[in-house]
């Protein structure tokens, strides 16, 4: 599988007044295109950490950060945020849709920052929508959704620009047992049917199961590569 | 623009604090376009004789002061002098104190010369000129009080021993003035006794450059005499009059910089709390790739566009209001043809637009520079 992200020895150190807080201490690892990985670990461990640091939202204090073989650690404030306008797509914990805005105005919001026409950007709005399902809800606002519905919003709007990578923070964290299976059968799906690269971070052994591969961070150090067998007998014992 | 969705739905996110917002600037704004209409209407007022030459000369002790009616033959040997005309302030009401506006006792042998932007009928002035105790009258004046010509009225005097009896014989027109009273000088001097003293002369002066000279011959003429005089145009006579109300001008600029100082820091208030509130949504935006400078644009337009429609509303409010409303009677003849001026108007609605970048100014940038993690971190 080709890489498509190369972490290499990357550090993260937070300063919290006058203490210096390491949160990842020399995590490297590759992310191949088209694959569905799975970042767990306790809380504190790092994984929030490492999953902003891939969607060039935060920096790096050392180490290096590849995505097709571009160095985006070394970007500018403005290269990573147009950068990320192109190639990365965010699904929140708690969907944060723009409140103001209805379903496809939300799901347009990616799109404004580019040079498509209003038709062209009404056709990828429909287009990302019934993807996840929600053509009929276009012009709902989020309170006139349910949770897992907004999660879906929040799914179309990562994938209307048809990101490089897709990142995921507890996207489950929020909803209910039948919604969390619907939207991780739609992560599923849409790595599936149509290759996109998902980083997802996940406390649920049994969302991690969608995944293709699990990664396992305990302070801020990568401990344990878990495939589909591993976390099969992992989710085994969380269930047990 | 491909923004101006986010925009409007971001200023009225909040509705109540939106029209909250927008009343206090309108309140704000229409209080402060009253003001600086006051003093235009002021200025505009004292631009009223602008082109007609003319001097005004007043005892040099205080306007207050009276001066002999001899003057007037001396300061016609002055060459360059068209004519000369006495006037005197009566300061009198009608009926009750608060029917006040300006009334003159007046040389009606020279009015027509020396005021001729002032015009009268010939036959509304040949009465006039034939019944010593006429008056010719402004139309606001007409109208506030429902005189016809023909009609008679008796004034009250606040300064001297008598009240006049007057006959309206005519309406005169001018491009500014509509509300003063006229009557004659010599029933004036009668009442008074004939003590031949007069408050002021206006002189017509036949070319503008000899302003300056007529002006001081006259007064090096009288420097040594018991009655000394001093001679201004136009203009500064009646900002000199203006003057003696007090530093009106200072007042009104003081107290409309003092409410705009206001306006800042309570829109700075609300437009905090709208991006305090917005934290996490300002967040996602930089997440998905909004970049710093257009999330500042993007919130520096949405506050100085709610600033604009307020100060929009009450600009406009005002204009409506003074539509309606005769400020002429309600100020009793304070504020003549009063609205509100294009200048105000235009200062206010760019003074409302600097309100929002600067109350919006700080908490905008702040948003902008915030970080990503530390905005999706933040829970409101």
């Amino acid at each position: 599988m080709e890489v498509l992200v190369r972490i290499e020895n990357v550090k993260k150190i937070y300063r919290r007044d006058e203490f210096d807080v390491p949160v990842l201490n020399g995590v490297s690892v590759d992310v191949g295109r088209g694959d569905f990985l799975a970042l767990m670990g306790p809380s504190g461990s790092g994984k929030t950490t490492l999953l902003n640091l891939i969607a060039g939202i935060d920096r790096p204090t050392g180490g290096r950060i590849l995505v097709e073989e571009k160095e985006i650690s070394r970007f500018s404030e403005t290269q990573l945020a147009s950068w990320r306008a192109r190639h990365v797509g965010f699904i929140f914990q708690l969907y944060n849709l723009i409140p103001v805005l209805n379903a496809f105005e939300n799901v347009e919001l990616p799109l404004l920052l580019t040079k498509l026409s209003r038709k062209e950007r009404r056709e990828h709005v429909n287009t990302a929508l019934n993807i996840v399902g929600l053509g009929d809800r276009m012009f709902h606002y989020p309170r006139q959704l349910s949770g897992g519905q907004e999660q879906r919003v929040a799914i179309a709007r990562a994938i209307v620009t048809d990101p490089t990578i897709i990142v995921a923070d507890e996207p489950t964290g929020d909803l209910d047992a039948r919604n969390a299976e619907e939207v991780l059968n739609l992560l599923q799906r849409l790595n599936d049917e149509f290759q996109k690269t998902i980083i997802m971070v996940t406390h649920d052994p049994k969302a991690a199961q969608h995944a293709r591969r699990t990664l396992h961070l305990e302070k801020g150090m990568l401990v344990e590569m878990l495939t589909g067998a591993g976390m099969e007998a992992m989710s085994a014992r969380a269930e047990a | 623009m491909k923004f101006s969705k986010l925009i409007y739905r971001n200023i009225f996110r909040n509705r109540l604090r939106a029209i909250l917002t927008v009343l206090l600037m309108a309140a704000i704004f229409f209080f402060i376009a009253t003001l600086l209409s006051i003093l235009e209407n002021f200025t505009l007022f004292s631009e009223a004789g602008k082109g007609q030459n003319r001097l005004a000369t007043q005892s040099a002790i205080s306007l207050a002061n009276v001066l002999p009616v001899a003057h007037e033959q001396k300061i016609r040997q002055i060459p360059g002098i068209v004519d000369v005309c006495q006037m005197q302030w009566f300061g009198a009401y009608y009926k009750e104190p608060k029917n006040f506006f300006a009334n003159f006792a007046i040389d009606h042998h020279h009015m027509r010369t020396v005021f001729d932007d002032y015009a009268i009928p010939d036959k509304e002035f040949e009465a006039y000129a034939n019944d010593r105790q006429g008056t010719i009258v402004g139309p606001e004046l007409m109208k506030r009080f429902g005189w016809k010509v023909g009609d008679r009225i008796t004034l009250k005097s606040t300064i001297f021993p008598f009240n006049p009896e007057l006959n309206i014989r005519g309406v005169y027109k001018h491009p500014i003035d509509s509300s003063s009273l006229f009557f004659r000088m010599d029933y004036f001097q009668q009442a008074m006794g004939n003590n031949g003293l007069v408050g002021m002369f206006w002189i017509k002066v036949k070319d503008a450059k000899n302003m300056t000279s007529v002006s001081k011959q006259i007064d090096d003429m009288f420097r040594n005499s018991t009655d000394p005089t001093e001679t201004f145009t136009e203009k500064e006579f009646q900002l000199n009059f203006l003057s003696m109300m007090g530093d009106i001008k200072l007042l009104f600029h003081s107290i409309s910089l003092c409410s705009i100082f206001m306006v800042i820091l309570l829109a700075a208030i609300t437009m905090s709390m709208s991006a305090r509130e917005r934290v996490t949504e300002i967040a996602v935006l930089k997440a998905i790739g909004f970049p710093r400078g257009l999330v500042l644009t993007l919130m520096l337009i949405e506050f100085a566009l709610l600033t604009l429609i307020g100060g929009t509303v009450g600009v406009l409010g005002g204009t409506f209001v003074y539509r309606f409303v005769n400020m002429t009677e309600v100020t009793q003849g304070f504020l003549v043809n009063f609205g509100l001026y294009p200048t105000p108007i235009i200062a206010c609605v760019i003074a409302s637009l600097g309100v929002g970048l600067l109350a919006g100014g700080w908490p905008a940038m702040r948003s902008a520079n915030m970080s990503v993690v530390d905005g999706l971190r933040r829970v409101v």
